[in-house]
């Protein structure tokens, strides 16, 4: 089959999760079919600032066709969305959304509308941009949305109403995603299917060799990501320092490894590594007690699944339904409401760490195959193809 | 027990002029009454071209239904010809589209600031007529509650790629034949969209003579009749040419009847009656007398009048290429269709001289409408199909 992938960036400099999602899957498909895909020119999601060349390139071996952005995020976004998520606006406000937004690209949508139709499937990526929401209307009886979509305002308005009706198939990060979106737009009807992700299995990693790196003796609570209060990592701190004053708190350490944004404390029980590579990432993980991952707004949670791959259990917030969801279905973890659930789950945790790790462990790997991976996404290609 | 509510939005609605989506949609609402709380939202609208706002806006009543009207903030634009060979172009742009719906009118905001708003809060919403703004721009806010009458015929605006999601994002869609359903069907490989060939119920009255209208109109010998808006757009020159040419060259003696708005020029000639609009009891007369009904117009979405006519038990002469009309009276074997002027010309002999061919014809088109243009089986396809919108979002 001939495959269209049509994501708002796509190239090697771009970091987000469904870009990534994006490339992955353009790679995987590729595997089987002639993929190709349509992006254009922006490597930047807030200003979408031409950076790449337009015209037709070759990335992972696929042909990707580039177009550019005509406007990028008008300098009044933040007003415009203040007013038109919360205030009084008018119809044609929220019809303006996607254009204001950016990245608008015209070119983009000539090209779908003219040459759509030499594809079997298009695969959309993204709900929110205007490529897919003024794209995908163009080429409805052969799209599949992967519509990677949060519980957030913007999923309300009206661009998306009808775009949420229309493909032939939906895909999913995960199943919290499709019942939101089942919620919000009573679509159940459209065929779907729940993609989630493939992972590649760890490579050799050092557990000795990272604590001493490090200086890092005793048991290990690990936080790996962005240290920034966006991430919950002050809740987390402050549930972890409430948990240490206890008379009965076990000895550990609490282990922020990431891009540090906010402040730290300066406590003996909690080290910032910063930044950590990919190789002392696994390490980290297998090194830890427990990963703990306090964000509310997590949409996929790589993280857990790349700790379950080195049969450590994780920590997550009850009221992240992503997370809190992967952990019911896994059984790799618990979960905590607050500061004193915390303490009570990182005891569970500690104390049932094999077990729970290896719960995790089993369930990444039957999920998370690529295997298992490649045979849902050619479920969801069949689905748009039908 | 609270009925489930209805939103119909048309583009224009109550005392106009002309056939169509409009009197259709009309129709629709008179039978469905009973079984909603029904409102209807359109345009300060009386006239197709201009859009002019000629209506009050505001709340009023139409039948007893509650009817809003927005006012028209642009009519037909005056660029509109341009817009649309430069939206039929080959190489045109999206824009050039969305332009196009824009200049073709009515463009009216404030209806879809209402079906924004009210839309949500109805059980469902019918949109009547997929090609103007209001169903172009208003299907889209409530989709999950929409069911398109979309009235479509196969003309170069409808393979526009905006109209695509107009096809594919209601929650269900109500085909008025066979034929439009195929044809959308192929256009857009919507067929996973819930769908039922609904149309209307054709009303005759028991009552029609032919003598009364003969009398009344002077009217001998054999006749053909035509019912319609008397425009070019309705193939009429042809039918003109073709009727003359057929009588000047000795054919059997007989008169070409037109009833309805003349808006083009009629051959100054005997055999050639211009009525004008007469009342539903003149038109329902001289359907019971004539050789047959004559609708030569290549682009009907559902024509009414042809209905009529087999309701009346008379057969219909049509044009071969119009995918619906040739269409309906093949599958029920209730009509002829011509390829050409001289073809034409040898029905009308052939029926004339044949009277039981053109009764044995007028008697299965009968039968035919029977089957599925009667309001009640409409109203129960109605029905089913909101049954299941609702069903979807309950």
């Amino acid at each position: 089959m001939n495959i269209l992938v049509v994501v708002q960036r796509f190239g090697d400099e771009v970091v987000g999760g469904s870009e990534g999602h994006a490339r992955v899957v353009a790679s995987r498909l590729a595997r089987t079919h002639t993929v190709e895909v349509a992006t254009t020119t922006a490597l930047d999601y807030w200003t979408w600032a031409p950076h790449f060349m337009p015209g037709t390139s070759s990335l992972d071996g696929l042909r990707v066709h580039r177009f550019p952005v005509a406007s990028g995020r008008d300098p009044e976004f933040k007003a415009f969305e203040s007013k038109v998520l919360l205030g009084r606006h008018s119809v044609a406000d929220e019809q303006d959304w996607p254009r204001r937004q950016g990245p608008h690209c015209p070119e983009l949508l000539e090209f779908l509308r003219e040459h759509g139709r030499r594809y079997d499937v298009v695969l959309f990526y993204t709900y929110i941009y205007e490529p897919t929401v003024r794209g995908l209307p163009l080429v409805p009886e052969r799209a599949a949305l992967v519509s990677t979509a949060h519980d957030e305002l913007p999923l309300r308005l009206a661009p998306y109403r009808a775009l949420f009706q229309l493909p032939r198939a939906l895909g999913f990060l995960t199943p919290e995603e499709r019942e939101l979106v089942h919620r919000t737009f009573r679509n159940e009807h459209i065929p779907h299917e729940t993609l989630g992700l493939g992972l590649d299995a760890p490579g050799a990693y050092d557990v000795d060799a990272f604590r001493t790196a490090h200086q890092l003796d005793g048991p290990l609570v690990l936080y790996l990501g962005q240290v920034s209060e966006g991430k919950g990592c002050d809740e987390l701190i402050a549930a972890w320092t409430a948990y240490r004053s206890r008379d009965d708190a076990r000895p550990g350490t609490l282990v922020l490894a990431g891009t540090i944004r906010m402040e730290i404390p300066d406590r003996r029980d909690v080290v910032a590594l910063g930044r950590i590579s990919d190789e002392e990432k696994y390490a980290a993980l297998a090194a830890a007690d427990a990963l703990v991952l306090p964000s509310r707004f997590e949409s996929l949670g790589i993280v857990l699944l790349e700790a379950w791959q080195v049969g450590t259990p994780v920590i997550v917030r009850t009221d992240n339904p992503v997370t809190a969801g992967q952990v019911t279905r896994s059984g790799g973890g618990v979960s905590y409401r607050d500061d004193a659930e915390f303490a009570d789950a990182l005891e569970r945790a500690v104390a049932q760490r094999d077990a729970l790790g290896a719960a995790g462990r089993a369930w990444v790997e039957r999920e998370c195959s690529w295997d298992a991976f490649d045979a849902r996404l050619a479920q969801l290609v069949a689905l748009a193809a039908a | 027990m609270t009925q489930p509510s209805l939103m119909v939005v048309v583009q224009r609605y109550g005392d106009i002029a002309g056939g169509g989506a409009e009197p259709h949609a009309r129709s629709v609402v008179q039978r469905l009454r009973p079984h909603f709380d029904i409102e209807v939202a359109t345009t300060t609208a009386r006239d197709y071209w201009t859009w002019a706002n000629e209506f009050t806006p505001g709340l009023t009543a139409v039948d007893d239904v509650p009817v809003r009207r927005f006012t028209v903030e642009r009519g037909r634009s005056r660029d509109f010809r341009r817009r649309e060979r430069r939206a039929f172009s080959a190489g045109h742009t999206l824009d050039d589209e969305l332009a196009f719906v824009e200049a073709q009118g009515p463009v009216a905001p404030e209806l879809l600031e209402h079906v924004d708003r009210r839309g949500r809060e109805v059980d469902h919403v019918l949109f009547f007529t997929y090609i103007y703004y209001p169903t172009v721009f208003g299907l889209p806010l409530a989709p999950e509650r929409a069911v398109l009458v979309p009235t479509a015929h196969d003309e170069p605006a409808i393979g526009l790629s905006v109209y695509k999601p107009v096809f594919c994002a209601p929650r269900a869609i109500a085909f008025n034949t066979e034929e439009e359903r195929r044809m959308v069907h192929r256009r857009f490989r919507n067929a996973r969209v819930p769908n039922e060939v609904v149309g209307v119920g054709v009303d005759v009255p028991v009552d029609r003579s032919a003598d009364r209208f003969r009398r009344r109109y002077a009217i001998e010998g054999p006749y053909l009749l035509y019912v319609g808006r008397i425009v070019e757009s309705k193939q009429c020159g042809p039918l003109f040419d073709a009727f003359a040419r057929w009588q000047d060259r000795q054919g059997t003696r007989a008169t070409l009847v037109l009833m309805g708005h003349r808006e083009m020029p009629v051959p100054d000639r005997a055999d050639i009656r211009l009525l004008g609009r007469t009342s539903d009891e003149d038109k329902f007369d001289a359907l019971a007398g004539c050789v047959a009904l004559v609708q030569p117009s290549l682009l009907e979405s559902l024509s009414i009048i042809a209905l009529e006519s087999w309701a009346c038990g008379r057969p219909v002469i049509c044009d071969v290429r119009s995918p619906v009309v040739w269409g309906m009276a093949y599958r029920a074997r209730a009509g002829l269709g011509y390829r050409s002027a001289a073809e034409l010309a040898e029905i009308c002999e052939l029926l004339i001289a044949d009277p039981h061919l053109a009764a044995r014809l007028g008697e299965s088109g009968r039968e035919f409408v029977e089957r599925t243009y009667t309001w009640p089986r409409v109203v129960e396809t109605y029905l089913d199909l909101f049954a299941e919108v609702r069903a979807r979002n309950s």
